[in-house]
Formats: C-alpha cells, structure tokens, sequence
C-alpha cells in the first residue's frame, strides 16, 4: 500500500489530482466553518445578485484592508430591467475567524465562527446569488457533501455483493455458475432508467430528498453490481487452479474460507482500480438525476440541482456563476479518473502496453 | 533548466493571484437608458372587416391597410407537434392551433373587445331562444364545392351533437340535459333553437365547420374510424379545408407547411383576394432555449419573451430587426391550493389527516397564510418583474374581471393576528401549535424540473416557516403530482398553474363546480351519498349556473364578480401573480395588431411581409 501512495506522488498528474481532492474534501468536511452563511440563508432583494467584489485599494487611492460593498437592487419598471448597483455609502469590512451565523460542527458543536465574514448588515457572496437570494458559495459547500460522498456509499454497497456473489460463482463452478451468472445477467438487463423513473413515483413522499436519494442510489447500487460480479467471477476462475487454494483444500479449510481469505484478497488491485474508477460515475449520475428533477430537490442543494438553474440561456450568458458547480464536477470527477488510472497502472503493470 | 521553468511559473501564479486581490474601488457610471417597455402597446386596430357582395359571393372584406402579395412567416410551436389535423378530435392546443390554421369557425372574436364577431358566417340574430345564422353565399371549400347550411348542420348534428371525437364541446351546449335542436331554413340559413337562454353559447358556435361532402363516410363508419380521420398521416392534398391556408406537409418533430388557399373568401379594401402570404411554416422546437437560439439565428419570425431575456432583447431592439410588444397580463395563473376535503377513501382512512382538517377549514388559518405570502418578490425574483401580483380567479385580462378586488401587501402580523383568533399558538423556539397542541406541519407539492415553480415553493416555504408553520417542500415528477390531485388527493398544499379564458369565465366550471373534474380543492370522486358541499361551494355552483343562463353581459359581469369576491373571501386558492406576455416580432411583417384576447397571429389572412 504504501509503495502505491509512494508511487502515486510520484507522478504529477496523479498528485494534483490528490491534492485537489483532498482540498475539496476538507473544504467539504468544514463546510459550515468555510461557508459565510448557512445552505438556506436567504436575502430575498439579492436575487441572481453578481459575486460581491473585494477591494484592497480605497477609492482614494490607498492600500486598505479588504472591504467590500452591498449590492443594491434596481427595478427599471420601464425598461423592466433588474440592475444591481454598488451602494457605495457604507463599506463593509471583511473579517477573518469572526463571529457569523450560528452553526454546529459535524452536527454537535454549536460554533459561531466562521472563516470569512462581513459586518452584520453586510452581504459577503463570494460566487453572486441564486434566483431565491442564497449564497452560491455557501450552497456550493453543502451541496457537494452530498454530490461527492453519494458514489461512497454506492461503492460500499456495490462491492460487497459483486465480491462475494462472483467469488461464490467462480469458486463452485458448474451448475451454481450456470445459475447465478444467468441472474447476474438478468439482474444487468433491467433499465435503470425507467426504473428511477418508476421510483421517483412510488416512493413515499415524506421522506426528505436526501433520503430518497440516498435510496435510489442504494437501489442503482443493487441493480449495478452484476457487472463488477462478472469480472470477479472471471478472476476468480483462473485463481482457483493455481496451487495455493489447491494446498488450502487439502488441509480442509471450508470453501467460505478458502474464497474469503485466499481468492478474493488476490483481486483486490482490481477491486481498488475498479472502485476509484466508479466514483466519478456516481457523481455524474447524481448531477444528471438531480439536473432531469430526480435526484436532490429544492431547497436542498446539491451540485447537480444547482447546475440545472443555469441551463436558461439568460443565465448562462449573464450570470456564469451559476456554472461553478458544473466546473467542480468536472474538476472532481477528472481527478478521480487520473488516480484510478495510475493506480491501475501501478498495479497492474503489464495493461502498460496497450 | 526545468527548476527555473518551474519557479517562473509559481513567482508569475502568485502574482497573478496578487494581481486579483488588488483591486480598486473606482465609481463605475452606466448610461442612462430610457426606452419604456412597461406600458402595454398600445395599437389602434383597423376598423371591423365588413361583409361586401361581388358578383354575387359574399366576400369579408379587412379593413386593414393594403399590403403586398408573397413572402412566407416562419413561427414556432412546443413539444411535438400536433396529434391530429381534424378539430373535431384534438384534445391538445397545439393540434387545435393548427386545425384552426386549416379550419374557420362560423365566428370569431374581436381582438379588441372580445365580441364575438362574423367570419365564415355573414351574420346572427336572436329571437329569444333561436339564433338564426345567415352564411355567406357562393364562397368554397379549398375543393371547389360550396359551403352551405348543409355543413353547419352536419357538423353540429352528426358531429359535434352525436358525439364525435372530442366530447367537451357538446357538454358544455348542454343544458339542463338538453342539446340545442338545428333547423335548416334555407340553404344559407340554419337555425338553432335552445330550450333555455345560455349566455355562452354563440361563443360557442365559434366551432371550425367540416365539409360534409368529405366528412360524411367517416362520419358513418363510427367513432374509433373518425378518430384516426383527417390525423398527421393523412396526405396533404386529401384535406378539404376552409382556412386561409391549406397544409403542404407535416414532417413529424421538424415543421408544419402551409400554402395559401387561393380561393379564400376575404379580400382587402381594393377587393384582391387575401391572404398575402404565400407560405407559413411552423417549426417544431423542443423548449424554450432552443426557440431563443432560433429567433437569434433568424429562423423564425415571432417569439414570446419571458424573465431576464425581455430586458436583453429590449436593450438591442434599436439596432436589431424586431419590435417588441407588450401585450398586457398573461391568462396564465400561478397559485397554491389547500386541500379541504374532510371524507375518507375506500380504505376508511381520511385523505387528509384530521388535524390538518381542522387547520385548512379554518379560514382564519387560509387569511393568514394569504397575508404571510411575499407576492411582490415573487414578482420581482421569479418573474424579473414580468408578471402582476394576482388576487382574483379571473385572469388580469378577463373581460369579466372584479376590479373591486384590490388585493393587499405581506403583512405579517396581520398574518399573525388571524392565527392567534383561531387559538393558535407559538411556543419559545417559535413553533406554531394549534389549540389542542398539535404542532403545524404539512406538505407542499409541486412538478419537479420546473425552475419557476421550484423557486416559488422555496419562497412560499420562507414565508410561512416565518408564520412558524413547518412546511415540507417536496418537488415531485409531474405524473405523480397529477395523480395526487385527482385520484389518490393525499396532499396538504400544491403550488401550481392553469390557464384560463379572458372572454369566458363558464369555461372554468370543471374547477369551481363542486363536482367539476379539477374542483382542486376539495376533488370528490364520486357523487357522495348526501350533500356535503360547503357554504360557499354550493354558493359558488349557484352562481356558475345562474351566470351560464344570463345573457346580459353587465347581469353575468355581476354574478362573476360575486364569484370573483366569494373565493377571494374564502380563499381555498391562494392566488400568487400572472404573468405579463411580451412578444418579439420582426418588423417586416406588418398588419401585426397583437391582444391580449386573440394573440398576435390571429388575423394571419391580413399580415403580411414588406418588401
């Protein structure tokens, strides 16, 4: 493992990719330190409100501290234009580590600081606002705990099964192989499509979009691993001739044993090149259910729902904050896919030659 | 050598971040701009086309300026395009819009004024309860064969009356279980004898006319043929229509041609046969950011302008090919209804949970809600100032519209007054409880994918968790949301939408009827076994049934402003705004005189292209 991390620090790519992955994790983790405001904060007059600009050079001309001003929402009634103009009569100061708005870190400790703030009457949105008035910025943290921790927990679910349902299959042999492999193929042959769309209308209402989603990821995660089973079963197939699970039979170890302890150990660079590699998938779907109004719904945020506000074409013309967090799962899932492959290239050396 | 690469790059990556953090604080200045779009065009429309007899056909004859043959006017439509060609079996409003296109009506309606005015037919009377129906002599359908008396007979008495197709038309001629009988008096005359004065009815007769002649066979060979008859696969050149323009092709999810109809009975004031145009094409678009591209790419000619693109469009119409236009508030209604039913499903369980009964039945409870809702940055948020704050059931351009009804602003301790009347109460973190302690908490519903709606939940969401109500906003897909309201109806609250007509308020007894097929706030299944209808609701039935029988118009203005007022009162609809419709049109297309009432392309016949 530790030759892996090594050799994984050792390419560059496969470093930027780790260092930005674990920036994003952090920032996520203390999301409610980083963010200025909490995800349903709302300031109803700063609706599609620009990103608040920070100045360090007074109007007089002199080096400052970072301050910045309140956006001031203008209607044209004739012209029907809403305008947002700086109101330049108070500044408001940024402040580092200082009180904000009350939150609890990891759910229990009450805290109040906050890593940026501005003085209380002021408006620090570091990415603008979205139609209902939130912070981007802020949003952009809650919303990715969810986008980024969702394939996790598919993978946690997914493995298992498609470990131990292909190293059954492939150890036994025969009939059983016959069996479970013909289900694994029908289990692979239900649309997952329609059957989200089926979900979407048949699980019960109360439950909270979280939830829900967290159960129809589950629920792909159940249809999703006969592939992954397959593969194992294939592996496992060849392991299972080789002369040390022959040695672990003729001492009598029961075959539950033999395929936990002796055959799967022996996929597990697949397993590792495999997982890293489902990741960005489920981040995808999760953007794209959420994006088709499947997946995570208002007010709750995640970055797929966030991204759909942005398909108007007024939006993506004139308020191109909105596509921050179209540009964050392209940057996470590209990094997922450059580590999964180096770490396929590290343990598997010989799919070098392609 | 790379070393060196390497520390350039990081020296020039800090200062570019340095350079980012500097920034000064200059005053920005934007030039004023004073182009008003706000009011609502004004036009002054052309006086009333009038009838004029030459060589003995009975042409209409536009009183709209002279134009110049040729060109084509390429519009759009939504979705996918129209199921059928046939009116008599569409039920959807693209498929009508586009028989409309191929079909003309006996009537029509004035832009302006929303009277129902003469088109295929010369004129009306009314003697008590007949409406005799004079048509015009010697014009032709597209296949040279006159229209006579004998269609309008065969197309109320074999189609519409015996049921054909699409139903609604006849049931709503209903009265009393009773259809209106048919006469013919001569061949240009038909009589219609109704056992009942019934206001909308001449509205009513506005129906496209069938020729006999090529509906006759279909017509015999029952229901399940007709439906298939005259439908998108049907050639073109097989059509017999009476429109200004005849259909050249269909190709399924691209365009819908239309070619001039030569033969056309309407001329202008130098008496040459309309319409101008040679050709109108509807393309097919899927949503509205694809019809925005096309309009940009000058594929089409007309588009409807919604939120942030008005103010987009307005600032380049000076120097771009359109104009603008503003037509006044949409028909369009945005609103959240509670769910007041108080009986039990098959299962004996209530559809809505008891105490939630006794919270949405209380009016002081509805009055609070209506007063906690921020309408005016609804407007400005959702709409980008696009729409008016909405307190009536009648749409802001009804001809029928309670003008009395001023409507209110947010005032939250109004709000909370009508709660504290009912015995409702907050506890220390400022949750709201209701008298026996139950905290309040329900559901909100609306279709998921639809961004307006969603940002509206979330708004209405805020608003009422500022009442201390806990409201649960859950989007959800739009099949399930409708089979909520009308079948299972185990919801609380649904934020939703519905259009309706500005001329004709009985067109929404399907909702206000107590036992209407969308009376959205208290939907029963089934005719229950004794009459459990609320005070107003039968009020309210009273009134549609009084208002459909009157044919004064102030005598039915009264009655719907009763009605207006009555569910302004009670409030089991809690109206949000209305949009207002702002149209871009190019300004080589002339004749344009938009409404409200008719839409912009209603005279089609009239427009057409400067050279």
């Amino acid at each position: 493992m530790k030759k892996v991390l090594k050799q994984l620090i050792k390419d560059k790519f496969s470093l930027i990719a780790l260092i930005v992955l674990i920036v994003i994790y952090t920032a996520l983790l203390f999301a409610d330190f980083i963010a200025p405001y909490t995800k349903d904060f709302s300031d109803r007059d700063l609706s599609y409100v620009p990103p608040s600009p920070i100045f360090t050079i007074n109007e007089k001309g002199h080096f400052s501290r970072p301050y910045t001003y309140n956006y001031k929402r203008e209607f044209d009634p004739n012209l029907l234009e809403t305008t947002y103009k700086l109101d330049r009569s108070h500044k408001y100061y940024i402040k580092f580590f200082s009180q904000g708005m009350p939150y609890k870190v990891f759910g229990f400790i009450p805290m109040k600081r906050h890593l940026v703030t501005v003085e209380n009457e002021g408006r620090l949105y570091l990415l603008g606002g979205d139609i209902n008035g939130r912070d981007v910025f802020s949003r952009l943290l809650f919303g990715g705990r969810i986008s980024m921790t969702i394939g996790f927990l598919a993978l946690f679910v997914l493995f298992p099964i498609g470990l131990l349902y292909g190293g059954i299959s492939g150890y036994f042999g025969g009939k059983v192989d016959v069996l479970m492999m013909r289900f694994a193929e029908a289990v692979m042959s239900i649309p997952s499509f329609y059957l989200l769309i089926i979900l979407a209308a048949i699980l019960p209402p109360n439950m909270t979009s979280v939830q829900r989603f967290i159960l129809i990821v589950i629920i792909l995660a159940l249809i999703g691993w006969a592939g992954f089973a397959r593969v194992v079963r294939g592996m496992v197939l060849s392991i299972k001739t080789q002369e040390f699970v022959e040695s672990a039979k003729s001492i009598g170890l029961s075959n539950m044993k033999i395929i936990l302890q002796h055959i799967l150990p022996q996929t597990t660079s697949y397993v590792i090149v495999a997982m890293t590699l489902s990741v960005p998938g489920y981040i995808l779907s999760e953007s794209g259910l959420s994006f088709l109004g499947l997946g995570i719904q208002q007010p709750d945020a995640s970055w797929g729902n966030m991204l759909k506000e942005a398909q108007e074409y007024s939006n993506i013309l004139y308020r191109p904050w909105l596509l921050t967090p179209g540009f964050l799962i392209f940057v996470a899932v590209l990094s997922f896919n450059l580590i999964g492959d180096t770490i396929r290239d590290i343990l598997d050396p010989k799919s070098k030659m392609r | 050598m790379k070393r060196v690469i390497y520390i350039f790059l990081i020296i020039f990556l800090v200062l570019l971040f340095l350079k980012a953090c500097i920034r000064k604080d200059i005053p920005e200045q934007k030039p004023a701009n004073t182009q008003n779009i706000n009011q609502r065009t004004e036009f002054t429309y052309p006086k009333r086309a009038k009838t004029i007899t030459l060589n003995g056909i009975d042409y209409l004859q536009s009183q709209a300026p002279v134009g110049n043959f040729g060109g084509e006017v390429i519009l759009s439509i939504f979705g996918e395009g129209p199921k059928t060609f046939n009116p008599f079996t569409s039920k959807d409003a693209t498929s009508s819009q586009m028989a409309g296109m191929m079909f003309d009506g006996l009537f029509t309606t004035d832009a302006k004024t929303g009277e129902v005015i003469p088109k295929l037919a010369k004129s009306y009377e009314i003697k008590g309860n007949n409406y005799y129906v004079y048509l015009r002599k010697g014009i032709k359908w597209s296949d040279g064969k006159a229209i006579t008396a004998d269609d309008v007979i065969f197309t109320w008495q074999d189609i519409i009356f015996a049921g054909l197709g699409n139903t609604s038309l006849r049931d709503s001629c209903m009265i009393e279980g009773k259809l209106p009988v048919i006469t013919k008096v001569d061949d240009y005359t038909v009589k219609f004898t109704l056992s009942r004065p019934f206001a909308p009815f001449l509205r009513q007769l506005s129906a496209e006319i069938a020729p006999k002649h090529a509906f006759e066979n279909a017509v015999k060979k029952g229901a399940k043929y007709f439906d298939g008859f005259y439908s998108t696969t049907t050639p073109p050149d097989k059509f017999v229509t009476s429109g200004a323009f005849k259909l050249k092709e269909y190709i399924p999810a691209q365009r819908i041609v239309f070619v001039k109809n030569p033969d056309y009975y309407e001329v202008n004031t130098k008496n040459e046969k309309l319409p101008y145009l040679n050709k109108v094409v509807y393309l097919i678009v899927g949503d509205a950011n694809n019809e925005i591209l096309k309009f940009e790419a000058k594929e089409i000619d007309l588009i409807s302008l919604k939120g942030s693109n008005v103010a987009i469009y307005k600032q380049k119409e000076p120097s771009s090919d359109y104009k603008i236009y503003n037509l006044g508030p949409d028909t369009g209604t945005m609103f959240i209804v509670l769910n007041l039913n108080n009986r039990k499903n098959p299962d004996g369980k209530y559809y809505v949970q008891p105490e939630k009964q006794f919270w949405f039945k209380d009016k002081n409870f509805r009055y609070a809600i209506d007063y906690a809702i921020d309408r005016d940055n609804m407007v400005q948020n959702i709409a980008n100032g696009l729409a008016e704050p909405l307190f009536t059931a009648e749409s802001l351009n009804s001809i029928f519209l309670n003008e009395n009804i001023k409507g209110h602003k947010r005032d939250i301790d109004v709000s909370r007054e009508y709660l504290t009347q009912s015995g409702f109460f907050y506890n220390k973190n400022g949750k709201l409880f209701d008298k026996y302690g139950n905290n309040v908490e329900f559901d909100l519903y609306t279709n998921a994918g639809n961004i307006e709606r969603e940002s509206l939940g979330v708004m209405v969401k805020q608003d009422l968790e500022d009442l201390g109500m806990k409201v649960n906003f859950k989007p959800i897909e739009f099949n399930t949301l409708v089979n909520k309201m009308v079948n299972t109806l185990d919801w609380d609250m649904i934020l939703m939408g519905l259009t309706g007509s500005p001329l004709e308020p009985h067109n929404g007894k399907n909702v206000w009827n107590s036992y209407g097929s969308l009376h959205l706030f208290n939907q029963r299944l089934e005719k229950t076994s004794f009459d459990d209808r609320l005070d107003f609701e039968k009020e309210l039935d009273e009134i549609f049934d009084k208002a459909s029988l009157e044919t004064n118009f102030e005598a039915r203005k009264a009655l719907y402003n009763k009605y207006q007022q009555i569910v302004y009162d009670e409030k089991p609809i809690i109206y949000l705004y209305s949009p207002t419709r702002i149209v871009a049109v190019r300004k080589k297309i002339k004749n344009i005189y938009p409404s409200m009432l008719n839409g912009v392309m209603y005279n089609i016949e009239e427009i057409y292209v400067d050279k």
